[in-house]
C-alpha cells in the first residue's frame, strides 16, 4: 500500500519526500480534527457523571426538587 | 512509518505465485497502521484534548470576570439554581490541597460538550453557598483532566469557590444527620442523580437544610467503571467587600 503510493508521487526524491509529508499532515490532520472527536463520543470513557446525562443540554436532576 | 518501506523492489513482479505475498504484506502493514491510529488516539485524549480545554477555560476566564464587573449583575449565589445559561461559567474553584495555582471556572453543564471546557455543575442543584448541593463532575484523565488527583482529597481538606462577590469554603467531610461519608466509590448505576441534588434527605423529595457540594470523577483512573464521590460541607462564606482571602487560599490568587 504505502509502496504504491510512494511510486505514484511525483517529483523524484525530494518530491516524493516532500509529497509524503503532506500525506502524512493530512492523514493526521483528518485523524485529529475529524475521526478522534467523532470516535471519543462513542466510547464511554469520558463519562463522569452518577446519572448518563440525556443529552448535552439540560439534564434535570432537579426534577424533584421544585 | 512510511520509511520502512520505501525501498523500491521489483514493480514488474506479479507472478501468480507473488499474490499471496502482495496480499500477506498489504494485510501486515493495514495492521501497523491500525496499532499507530491507536496510539495516536491514546495520545490525542491524553494530551490534545487539554490544550481545547486550556483555550475554552481562558474564554470563561475572561467571560465571567467581565460578567462581574457589569454591577447590575447579582451574584450567583442570589440566583435560581435554574436561572443559569448552559455553557457559561458559575464560579471559579479553587483547591489548596492541588497546588496554589489550581484553579478552574466551573460551567454549568454535565453534557459532553459543557465538560469538554471545564468541570461541570449540574444545572438545577443548587449554585454556590445556597442550601442544597452544589454538584460538579469533572474528567479524571482528558480535557486538563480538572479531577485527576481526586483520590489524594483528605476529609478536612477545603474547597474554596469564588463568586462575583463572595468566597464560599467547603470543608470535606462526612454528611452530618445522614450515613454518607466524604468519600464515595459508586457504580454509576447504582445511584440516580437526583439523590446527590439533596444527600442530606434519605428522601429525595423533601427539601434539603445544609449547604453541601459534591464532587464526581471517573474511577479508576483511565477507566469509567465506577464512580469517584467526595463530599464537602460549606464552612466559611467570606465577602470580597471585606478586602480579604480565605484562609484556605494562603496567599492572594491571581487569575
Amino acid at each position: 500500500m504505502y509502496v504504491w503510493i510512494w511510486r505514484r508521487l511525483p517529483g523524484g526524491l525530494p518530491g516524493k519526500l516532500a509529497g509524503s509529508l503532506v500525506l502524512l499532515a493530512g492523514v493526521l490532520a483528518l485523524l485529529f480534527f475529524l475521526v478522534f472527536p467523532w470516535a471519543e463520543t462513542a466510547l464511554p470513557f469520558n463519562d463522569v457523571t452518577v446519572d448518563k446525562p440525556a443529552s448535552t443540554s439540560s439534564p434535570s436532576p432537579s426534577s424533584t426538587t421544585p | 512509518m512510511t520509511s520502512t518501506v520505501a525501498t523500491p523492489n521489483a514493480a514488474a513482479s506479479t507472478a501468480p505465485g507473488e499474490w499471496w505475498r502482495m496480499l500477506a504484506r498489504g494485510f501486515g502493514q493495514l495492521l501497523i497502521t491500525a496499532g499507530v491510529v491507536i496510539l495516536l488516539f491514546v495520545a490525542y485524549e491524553l494530551w490534545f484534548t487539554g490544550y481545547y480545554t486550556q483555550q475554552q477555560q481562558s474564554t470563561l476566564n475572561n467571560q465571567i470576570e467581565q460578567q462581574w464587573k457589569a454591577s447590575s449583575a447579582p451574584d450567583v449565589s442570589q440566583v435560581a439554581p435554574d436561572k443559569v445559561k448552559l455553557g457559561s461559567g458559575v464560579a471559579v474553584l479553587y483547591i489548596p490541597r492541588f497546588g496554589k495555582h489550581y484553579h478552574f471556572v466551573i460551567v454549568e453543564g454535565v453534557g459532553f460538550t459543557d465538560l469538554q471546557k471545564g468541570p461541570g455543575h449540574y444545572p438545577g442543584t443548587a449554585l454556590p453557598g445556597q442550601i442544597g448541593n452544589f454538584y460538579v463532575a469533572g474528567h479524571r484523565t482528558t480535557y486538563l483532566h480538572p479531577f485527576n488527583k481526586i483520590a489524594e482529597l483528605r476529609q478536612g481538606d477545603k474547597i474554596v469557590l469564588e463568586t462575583k462577590s463572595m468566597w464560599f469554603t467547603y470543608t470535606i467531610e462526612d454528611i452530618p444527620h445522614s450515613n454518607i461519608p466524604w468519600k464515595e466509590i459508586v457504580s454509576p448505576n447504582d445511584v440516580a442523580a437526583a439523590v446527590y441534588a439533596v444527600p442530606d434527605q434519605s428522601d429525595p423529595s423533601k427539601q434539603p437544610t445544609q449547604r453541601l457540594l459534591t464532587f464526581s470523577s471517573c474511577h479508576p483512573e483511565y477507566s469509567a467503571r465506577e464512580r469517584y464521590i467526595i463530599h464537602a460541607l460549606m464552612t466559611n462564606a467570606l465577602p470580597k467587600s471585606s478586602g480579604r482571602y480565605p484562609t484556605a487560599l494562603s496567599a492572594p490568587v491571581g487569575h
